[in-house]
């Protein structure tokens, strides 16, 4: 099966220029200015096959918006070249549009003043959606978005999490098979964040929409995403499993290990020589630290059960946010920002 | 035939929003008729006392501003978006959304808000019409109907089509200076005889921003004025001309917001 959406060195160059201070400033820069380039999306290529859920996350600035407005339509590339849907999304933008759903979470598609279900049906009219397919989905919606609760409400007196859930409900209305989202879960409540994620796992796996997703959540991924593509400075930097990128990543692995009695924290010691760290947590309880190139954590874990023992063994997992703060801080993964990362997909 | 059903669909949904605030609604009623009230109490108080000015009587002054609301409130009743599209569509980024929706984005902008209170005036024209007609010896029988509506369309279109171009200006700059403002107000200076205008004023209004189309020559051919037959067919052809501009204005602006993002 052909990808849904593929992207071939895609730039974006913004031109912008440093404003003068002052009236004089303003005056000066009417007939003379100093433009600077900026590049917000620097070569990024990929492609996303059918039914996939991506996410996209990388930090403030790093192009993800300006990224998600060129896959919709509306930027236009300074180079490169997207096929999405079989379209080229800012030709051929107005019947591209009826192919994708796009959320911005921080922005509602929904008409203020009005009822949510009169938006519902303007959008009916706008996609051409026939009587009895809308109504379908929207009583499928229901039941897990609850829907029907606020359907007549304005769009204004809704709470943050129920007009995420409408606005969600609003871009999948035409069925489209490619969803963009732009930060879905910003601002919300674990309730309603579960309601949304439950909601899209459904939609992905009944009708296999193909999901692109920016969030700076890091459980949005970790409960929806098989793939995620960290972008910064405009670049690709990781694209791939997230298990993958953790493995990558923990260059330290920690193993808790509670003892049976006191005496056994001799026998723990000897493995101190063996490039192993070990730390004292209390009397009974010591974290072993070691680099997972060395040792072998499941060797490791064989020999400290023959060999010492113990109540209880823990491998402490690393958090995601700690994985993800690492690279973007640039302690992880700058250095091979040009080629392919390990690990990461062909 | 599918735009004409969503723009009723737009039209009905945002009728709806209106009427849920009732008092606001109400208020800008009232306030719109009082206005209209008004612009024909000055015309009275401007012209009442002169017999003929320029070969135009009263009546037919009065006539004239009468049939100059119908264009007009039309216009006004799509233009709303126009006077907020720079502040609420390019600097609030709502445009964005405009772009994704497979509409024609000038549908979207001139079909999404009405400012329905302008039907107000319209009602107000048919009245003067109606009250004057006879006195300047107009007969309201259907061919005069049929070409007031062609007339209140092409008029109401050829304003649409000026300030759409200039508010697309706003695609690549904002309008600090304001130019809309004044241009808005000229409008008014074409509905009344161009010929108590000095020629220069004439010159603009008919060649340049050719206010004068939408209200005073179609209404001087009405009349039966000298001349005034080439001009009444000239109208569809400025209209024509003016509409193609604006279009293509707008879709150049379209395209530059899409380069620049902003």
């Amino acid at each position: 099966m052909p990808p849904v959406v593929e992207v071939e060195n895609l730039v974006k160059d913004f031109r912008t220029f440093d404003r003068r201070e002052g009236v004089w400033g303003a005056i000066q820069d009417l007939y003379s200015r100093r433009y600077r380039n900026f590049r917000a999306v620097d070569n990024v290529s990929f492609s996303i096959g059918q039914g996939e859920m991506v996410g996209y996350i990388g930090p403030n600035g790093a192009g993800k918006s300006t990224s998600i407005k060129m896959l919709t339509g509306i930027l236009v590339p300074s180079s490169g070249r997207i096929a999405a849907n079989g379209f080229s999304p800012w030709r051929e933008r107005t019947r591209y549009a009826r192919t994708i759903g796009v959320v911005f979470g921080q922005r509602t598609q929904l008409w203020w003043d009005i009822g949510v279900v009169e938006s519902f049906r303007l959008l009916q009219k706008i996609y051409e959606i026939p009587q009895a397919e809308y109504e379908h989905r929207l009583s499928k919606f229901d039941e897990v978005l609850e829907l029907k609760r606020y359907l007549h409400t304005p769009v204004r007196k809704l709470s943050l999490g129920e007009r995420m859930r409408c606005d969600v409900a609003a871009a999948l209305l035409h069925n489209p098979p490619l969803l963009f989202l732009d930060e879905p879960t910003i601002g919300l409540d674990i309730v309603a964040k579960e309601s949304i994620r439950t909601f899209l796992k459904e939609v992905n796996r009944e009708n296999g929409t193909t999901m692109l997703l920016t969030t700076h959540d890091l459980s949005d991924i970790e409960e929806l995403c098989h793939r995620l593509m960290i972008i910064d400075h405009g670049r690709v930097l990781y694209d791939g499993g997230l298990p993958e990128l953790k493995r990558m990543l923990w260059e330290e692995s920690t193993l808790k290990v509670d003892l049976r009695d006191r005496d056994q924290a001799a026998q723990l010691a000897v493995f101190s020589m063996e490039g192993v760290g070990v730390e004292r947590v209390d009397e009974l309880s010591y974290r072993l630290r070691f680099r997972r190139e060395e040792v072998q954590p499941a060797e490791l874990i064989r020999r400290i059960v023959n060999e010492v023992q113990v109540l209880d063994l823990t491998m402490e997992e690393q958090p995601i946010e700690e994985v993800v703060r690492r690279i973007y801080t640039g302690e992880a993964l700058h250095d091979d920002a040009h080629g392919t990362p390990e690990n990461a997909r062909p | 035939m599918r735009t004409l059903s969503l723009i009723w669909q737009y039209f009905v949904q945002y009728s709806k929003v209106r009427l849920a605030y009732r008092g606001d609604f109400l208020t800008s009623v009232i306030t719109t008729m009082f206005g209209a009230v008004a612009g024909i109490a000055a015309v009275y108080l401007i012209f009442h006392r002169a017999p003929l000015i320029h070969g135009w009587s009263f009546d037919e002054i009065l006539f004239l501003y009468g049939f100059g609301l119908l264009p007009l409130s039309l216009f006004n009743l799509l233009s709303i978006n126009l006077y907020f599209f720079s502040e609420v569509y390019i600097v609030q980024g709502k445009f964005d959304r405009v772009l994704l929706r497979p509409v024609h984005t000038l549908v979207q902008i001139l079909f999404e808000q009405f400012r329905i209170e302008a039907l107000g005036d319209t009602a107000l024209g048919l009245a003067v019409l109606w009250a004057t007609a006879p006195k300047v010896g107009i007969a309201l029988d259907l061919r005069f109907w049929l070409l007031a509506i062609v007339f209140t369309v092409l008029g109401a279109t050829l304003y649409l089509a000026i300030f759409l171009s200039l508010t697309a200006v706003s695609f690549w700059m904002e309008d600090r200076v304001g130019i809309i403002p004044p241009i808005y107000n000229m409008m008014a200076f074409g509905r009344y005889p161009l010929d108590i205008y000095g020629t220069p004023i004439k010159l603009m209004l008919s060649w340049v921003i050719p206010f004068g189309f939408a209200g005073f020559y179609p209404v001087a051919y009405l009349l039966g004025k000298e001349g005034m037959l080439l001009f009444a067919w000239l109208l569809p052809v400025v209209t024509a001309c003016f509409l193609a501009l604006a279009v293509l204005v707008w879709n150049r602006g379209v395209r530059n917001y899409s380069s620049t993002g902003s």
